[in-house]
């Protein structure tokens, strides 16, 4: 346990580290270019005006969280379900995999003008954007781990009596997982720019997104980038949230044993040793010749 | 073969692919609690023959017969265990030896204690709870045929199981075979390219030829069980892996055999 503090500690230090550097090149280029606060705070301003400017902030931030939150589960959810339905039909991937290039290749923030007219300046427009943007990685990465999937596990299973559902449940889903984060992951960062421009063209009730196009058309400098630091730590902490959530999840990825479940416990070797061995004396000759490697 | 009907009968199966002809009207008998070696080049049709055996792939003409029922192209009766260990990775040691009654009727608490036991039994008591990608070669083969003994019936097609380990850990899994099979009541066909490991394991070694597939000769390896290291230079296996490479490469040895 003592190890695993120190390498936690010392991963902090890094982050840390790494957000120090931001911050210092940041004020080097303020320095280098001469550059007034009016053109671009440093970021110890900007910082400070989130805490100048809470009040203001706080709700905003909540109802950009909730966009990005809501838009990356629902794109996420369907991402997944559109994955698995097209890995069991062929016939559905050849139909809706064009479908699928096509709603990528459309620039989204072409649509979202348009969207915004169909569905309106609430929080419909702002989700369908959000998922929009979600559920691409997670359909593919999806695909791509079912496809991946053994075709000799799958005899093998057929070859033990398994329904196509058992073994569907027992190995094609669970396939899936390491690839669904692995999509999820990408979606999160993305989840948070297509919040911000869902709020540029759909802007009720106001979030971060609305405050940004405000304060830049005043010339607000320091409230555009303390928005921006917030939006920023809104993107990091969706991602490490679903990265931990994967890391919980599939289990098998770092570990080199299963944390001992409850159902272990009750495990009785001798027991279960009778099925096998009932009719054998004790120390027959396989004691000695079955060598652990 | 010890008497009374065959554990498996393959009688006179045929399977095309394509117009071209994979096995020739081959029948084979396996008695109950019989060790047989299939050995011939490649393309010979052994690997299509367990995959006929074990159902995957229904026989254009013949039968495949267990306990004297008719199962030509149903799964689920027989165990199946190939090169690739084709272990599943979130599925812990216990979790991949009761991978058969996952799938078919679920697990229950007496499948964790047999897998359990059966694991301890043979070197993985210290291993129940480690992910497959934990374990070196060796170790995930032999779960791999745990998982295979596991399974509610005691035939087992072995198809090359052990053909991507070192030669060390190679002669440590056969040796560990044959305790295996020497300890348990089960009927084994068991596919392999390796003469030596064909004869050390086998009551029968079966020689097949080239494609089409038929059988050669049929070889009863009369050498006396227990097995051990000492077999393999003993005189009688020498003169028998003579035999086995003669019929292979068709020398007048295999002429005389025959």
């Amino acid at each position: 346990m003592n190890a695993f503090l120190r390498k936690t500690a010392v991963r902090l230090a890094m982050a840390a580290l790494a957000v120090g550097l931001i911050f210092g090149v940041w004020n080097l280029v303020i320095f280098a270019f001469d550059l007034k606060a009016y053109a671009l705070p440093t970021p110890q301003d900007s910082v400070a005006t989130i805490y100048d400017r809470w009040s203001t902030y706080q709700p905003l931030m909540l109802q950009t969280i909730k966009e990005t939150v809501y838009g990356f589960l629902i794109g996420a959810a369907i991402g997944f379900c559109l994955g698995v339905a097209m890995a069991a039909s062929k016939i559905v991937q050849r139909l809706v995999y064009p479908a699928l290039i096509t709603s990528q290749a459309v620039p989204v923030v072409a649509i979202a003008a348009p969207l915004a007219i169909l569905l309106g300046f609430g929080l419909a427009t702002k989700l369908v954007i959000v998922a929009l943007w979600v559920f691409f990685p997670v359909v593919v990465n999806v695909l791509d781990g079912l496809a991946r999937v053994d075709r000799d596990l799958l005899n093998l299973a057929r070859v033990m009596g398994a329904k196509r559902t058992r073994a569907f449940f027992a190995i094609q889903l669970p396939a899936t997982l390491s690839p669904l984060f692995s999509g999820l992951k990408i979606g999160a960062t993305y989840a948070v720019t297509a919040a911000v421009i869902g709020e540029w063209v759909a802007s009720l009730p106001y979030g971060l997104g609305t405050y940004l196009n405000t304060a830049a058309a005043s010339l607000d400098a320091r409230g555009v980038w303390g928005a921006t630091i917030l939006l920023t730590m809104i993107g990091i902490t969706l991602f490490l949230v679903v990265t931990a959530v994967g890391v919980v999840a599939t289990p098998w990825e770092r570990r080199s044993t299963a944390r001992r479940g409850i159902r272990s416990l009750f495990i009785n070797k001798q027991k279960g040793a009778r099925r096998w061995f009932g009719s054998l004396p004790a120390g027959s000759r396989s004691e000695s010749q079955s060598r652990p490697r | 073969m010890n008497g009374g009907s065959p554990k498996v009968l393959v009688d006179d199966v045929t399977v095309h692919f394509d117009g071209a002809l994979a096995l020739d009207h081959l029948s084979l008998e396996i008695g109950r609690s019989e060790f047989v070696s299939i050995v011939g080049p490649s393309g010979s049709g052994k690997s299509t023959l367990f995959n006929v055996v074990s159902g995957l792939q229904r026989p254009s003409s013949g039968r495949v017969l267990l306990d004297g029922r008719d199962i030509t192209g149903e799964t689920g009766h027989v165990g199946y265990m190939l090169q690739k260990d084709l272990l599943i990775p979130w599925r812990t040691v216990v979790g991949n030896i009761v991978l058969g009654a996952a799938l078919t009727r679920g697990v229950r608490g007496r499948d964790r204690e047999e897998a359990a036991a059966l694991a301890s039994r043979y070197g993985l008591g210290e291993f129940l709870d480690h992910y497959p990608h934990a374990l070196s070669g060796g170790m995930r083969q032999r779960v791999a045929l745990m998982r295979t003994l596991a399974l509610d019936t005691d035939v087992l097609l072995l198809d090359e199981p052990f053909g991507a380990l070192d030669s060390q850990t190679r002669l440590d899994m056969q040796l560990w075979l044959l305790s295996v099979y020497e300890d348990l009541e089960v009927t084994i066909l068991f596919v392999t390219h390796d003469v030596d490991e064909a004869i050390l394991l086998a009551d029968r070694v079966t020689v097949m030829s080239g494609r089409p597939g038929r059988i050669l000769a049929d070889l009863p390896i009369p050498l006396p069980r227990p097995r051990d290291l000492d077999v393999l230079t003993s005189p009688a296996f020498v003169e028998l892996k003579r035999q086995v490479l003669g019929l292979l490469h068709h020398t007048p040895a295999a002429a005389a055999a025959r």
